[in-house]
């Protein structure tokens, strides 16, 4: 029924000329002259939804969180309810401020047992369960409404899978290794007398390099500053007008196992990151007459949130329920979307999980039907299959002007 | 836990180059591996180079630079990635002249390369490749030296490989007799100091220093040092190995002298067939008897013969070659004990290289379990190209699979020593993120079509530790596990 996706591998160079443009227009296909923007942002690892919207409001919160609820001491407060923001969302907060911010809280997938691997291929494929889809629900969205996408990275994202019209883009610069990935093989050479060693020193020479650069270009680190320039670079290809309307990019990290809290760790690079690049989305998608930003939705999803309480590192374990973000012009944002279950044990999912209560499918349907404009029985056939049913959510975008 | 699995892990990972399943060796590890004795497979690959073209290739080289003498002192060519020559920093008439010779020398260097890499990569007999790359590595010819460019892998096919499986002194004479090495360690250039080229030299240029007047000693000395004795004074935990003297080097020197590449002879394009890469030209040979660790050899070609056979049987060789086979296929510091019994089998066979293998794959201290060697770089991509049966896909992006980015560059070794065969030689800081880097690269190129979870259990077996089971379960997402895998000590490690 779909076709392959088409890949198109274009080169350029970080920090380098950022015009490709000329290379990525697809031959004979008209310039797609429909205003609507749309940035699906994955968040791969499981973000702690607790550690980046805490709800320090809740009457449960510091009993619940039990070594991790001091965390949110410093969190920006989100007003008129118990949540806020981490403090190094600091720009995403300002995105609340001026209505441009909708945290949706207390979500999730259709799919309850906790593995990265099985979560992202449902977040992806917009299945019901893991493997029942082979393509992806955004990739069949642009089948269906005949937009094309781009995906910030090397490989098409199982997301965009299934349409036709996919070009990647990738920086031709060999990444720096996630930190994430180096923390994990510090713990998997432990018991090894020479890589334990050998990994301690290499870590060490680069992470001061990096702390250098990280002096040098205040608020990104690392693997970070990749990550900004692929933000730039979405926004460059939406705001230029050829026909690409969409675009995917992804950030990992989340994965925060361990002292998740650490004022330098992974999750707060992570977390560091994600507001650099919302921040240079909104600032691409503003540049010229600012209209790209004013019809533009972003989603910002990761596969699962994590455990409520602390685990015996300081960090959190593989959860349920967590918070997803959805910000742009065409949002309607300064609110908190959420049916909130509450955090006392009783609450949660089997006793330590925050409770889905809004299926994420049900943000992404209006999204999909009102701002994409995919037909609706598209919608409920092709696109999210099995979603029909889910409560219909009216608020989740402007009227249009 | 079931010991057979174990020993088939075992197999496919320490004593050959890594494999996707088990399945092969699960009935019988060992004989799966004794079966594998014999010569190298052919090396796979298309237009490659025999020692005769290698030496055409030099000889057109030489014909062109004399033609054209650069009007200032120009770098050498690079042998795999030429530079781009930098605008306006020489005249554009010299880089255009060199081109066509650069781009035919290349395309011997990467052919070998690619063939080397291709042929580890699908060889279902990794055991018999394992023993053919060891002894290219003990037998190094590098073209870090300009003089052995374009016959390295000439050199493998033709010396090494069919021999890795007969008696030592077969190899070691087709080794040390090979033109690549001759020209490698200047054999090319040592003349006897009373030989009749050196004497006719001086009688021409009486008035100044001949610019050949006697012997180059490297060639004699490599083979004491490295491939036959050992340094004298090495190798103590071993029962000691060397045994010679300067004036052995010397004599042997003096028994070398006349081993000679013809390289005029191969100055057209289609010699004749009968024309011999490695020759022996009485003219440039030593007269007179010479005594080499106390044995007297007699003047003429014969010589090096009989003195490599009794190289190969005196009992230095035996416990020096026992060293490094114990220490490449069990541990850097192999124990006393496996390597005496090596050396016995060596002894007792004299010199029979499978009775030597044998003896190996016989030793208990074979199969511990926990494994202890470190795989080179290009152990590394070679068995993740294996891991994930990618055959060509895997060198197609980059010639050499980025061996030489890991800190390898593959038939360049830096020295004759031939690569290091100990982990912290290879474990520098720059090294280790090296192969982080690599295997990011790879696992988020390749990483979301392999699922790693069940990979890892398919290909270590029982040797897949549990804390690396956990950290792969447990990674952020599929790339992220096959990174993990890639970079676990049990895949790191052999």
């Amino acid at each position: 029924m779909m076709n392959a996706t088409r890949r198109r591998a274009l080169t350029t160079i970080v920090g380098g000329t950022l015009a490709p443009w000329a290379r990525l227009s697809l031959a004979g296909s008209a310039g797609d002259t429909r205003p609507q923007r749309f940035v699906f942002l994955i968040l791969r690892g499981g973000m702690d939804g607790l550690m980046a919207a805490p709800a320090p409001g809740d009457p449960a919160w510091a009993a619940a969180r039990g070594t991790l609820a001091a965390a949110a001491d410093a969190a920006l407060p989100l007003a008129g309810g118990p949540f806020a923001l981490h403090p190094l969302l600091a720009q995403a907060h300002g995105l609340y401020g001026s209505g441009e911010l909708l945290v949706v809280h207390a979500t999730g997938l259709p799919y309850r047992e906790r593995s990265h691997f099985d979560a992202q291929q449902v977040l992806e494929s917009g299945g019901s369960r893991p493997h029942e889809l082979t393509s992806g629900w955004l990739g069949r969205a642009l089948q269906a409404s005949g937009r094309r996408g781009v995906a910030l990275s090397t490989a098409v994202p199982l997301a965009l899978r299934g349409a036709t019209a996919v070009d990647t883009w990738a920086p031709s610069q060999l990444p720096e290794p996630a930190a994430d990935l180096v923390a994990r093989l510090a713990s998997l050479y432990e018991a090894d007398a020479e890589l334990a060693p050998a990994l301690a020193r290499a870590r060490g020479l680069h992470e001061e390099a990096a702390m250098r650069e990280r002096l040098a270009t205040p608020g990104a680190a690392g693997g970070g500053r990749i990550a900004l320039t692929l933000a730039r670079q979405a926004a460059e290809f939406l705001r230029a007008p050829g026909g690409l309307t969409v675009a995917v990019l992804e950030l990992g990290g989340w994965d925060s196992h361990t002292n998740q809290a650490a004022p330098q760790g992974a999750t707060a690079n992570s977390l560091r990151t994600l507001d650099g690049m919302l921040a240079a989305l909104r600032e691409g998608l503003l540049q010229g007459d600012g209209s790209a930003w004013a019809h533009t939705v972003v989603l910002v999803a990761t596969e699962f949130g994590r455990a409520v309480a602390a685990n015996g590192n300081g960090g959190t374990d593989h959860g349920s329920g967590g918070a997803a973000l959805l910000l742009g012009g065409a949002v309607r944002g300064g609110r908190v979307l959420a049916d909130w279950p509450g955090l006392a044990a009783k609450d949660r999912y089997e006793g330590r999980d925050l409770r889905i209560t809004t299926d994420l499918r049900a943000v992404l349907r209006p999204v999909l039907a009102d701002h994409l404009q995919v037909a609706r029985a598209a919608l409920d056939r092709e696109v999210l299959p099995g979603s029909a049913a889910l409560p219909r959510l009216q608020d989740v975008l402007r009227a249009p002007a | 836990m079931n010991p057979a699995p174990t020993a088939a892990a075992i197999a496919a990972h320490r004593f050959g180059l890594g494999e996707a399943r088990l399945d092969a060796m699960a009935a019988d590890p060992r004989g799966w591996l004794l079966a594998q004795i014999g010569p190298a497979d052919p090396q796979r690959g298309q237009d490659l180079a025999d020692a005769a073209t290698g030496l055409r290739a030099i000889v057109r080289y030489r014909q062109l630079r004399q033609q054209q003498p650069p009007a200032q002192p120009q770098p050498q060519p690079q042998p795999q990635a030429q530079r781009p020559p930098a605008a306006g920093a020489m005249p554009a008439a010299a880089p255009a002249a060199e081109q066509p010779f650069a781009e035919h020398f290349r395309a011997i260097v990467q052919a070998d390369l690619r063939a080397r890499l291709l042929t580890a990569a699908t060889t279902e007999r990794p055991f018999a490749e394992r023993l053919a790359l060891f002894w290219a590595n003990h037998f190094t010819v590098s073209m870090a030296k300009a003089s052995a460019r374009g016959l390295v892998g000439a050199f493998e096919r033709e010396a090494i490989r069919p021999h890795i499986a007969g008696r030592f002194e077969t190899l070691l004479a087709a080794a040390v007799k090979h033109p690549a090495m001759l020209r490698y360690l200047d054999n090319d250039q040592s003349a006897g100091p009373q030989s009749r080229v050196v004497l006719r030299l001086q009688r021409l240029q009486r008035l100044q220093a001949p610019r050949l007047s006697g012997l180059n000693e490297n060639l004699a000395r490599e083979v004491l040092e490295l491939h036959t004795l050992g340094v004298s004074g090495g190798g103590a935990a071993y029962g000691g190995w060397g045994g010679y003297t300067q004036a052995d080097v010397t004599e042997f020197a003096r028994v070398l002298t006349g081993w000679r590449v013809p390289l005029r002879d191969f100055a057209g394009d289609a010699p004749p067939a009968a024309v011999s890469a490695t020759v022996f030209d009485p003219a440039w040979h030593q007269p007179g008897a010479k005594s080499v660790l106390n044995r007297r050899y007699a003047e003429g070609p014969q010589a090096l013969d009989e003195l490599l056979r009794d190289l190969a049987q005196h009992p230095s060789t035996a416990r020096f070659i026992a060293t490094k086979l114990a220490r490449h296929f069990i541990a850097d510091e192999p124990p006393a004990a496996v390597v005496e019994r090596l050396a016995q089998a060596y002894r007792r066979s004299g010199g029979d290289l499978p009775a030597v293998y044998a003896a190996l794959l016989q030793s208990p201290e074979a199969w511990l379990p926990a494994p202890r060697k470190l795989k080179t770089p290009e152990e590394f991509v070679v068995g993740s190209a294996r891991l994930l049966g990618l055959g060509e896909a895997a060198f197609r992006r980059a010639g050499d699979g980025g061996v030489t980015q890991l800190g390898q560059r593959l038939q360049a070794a830096p020295s004759p020593a031939g690569w290091p065969d100990r982990a912290d030689e290879w474990l520098g800081p720059d090294a280790l993120w090296k192969r982080i880097e690599w295997a990011t690269r790879l696992a988020e190129r390749l990483g979301p079509q392999v699922d790693a979870r069940a990979l890892a259990p398919q290909s270590l077996g029982p040797l897949l530790g549990e804390a690396t089971r956990q950290q792969i379960e447990r990674a952020a997402d599929g790339p992220q596990a096959f990174a993990l895998l890639l970079l676990s000590p049990e895949f790191q490690r052999r």
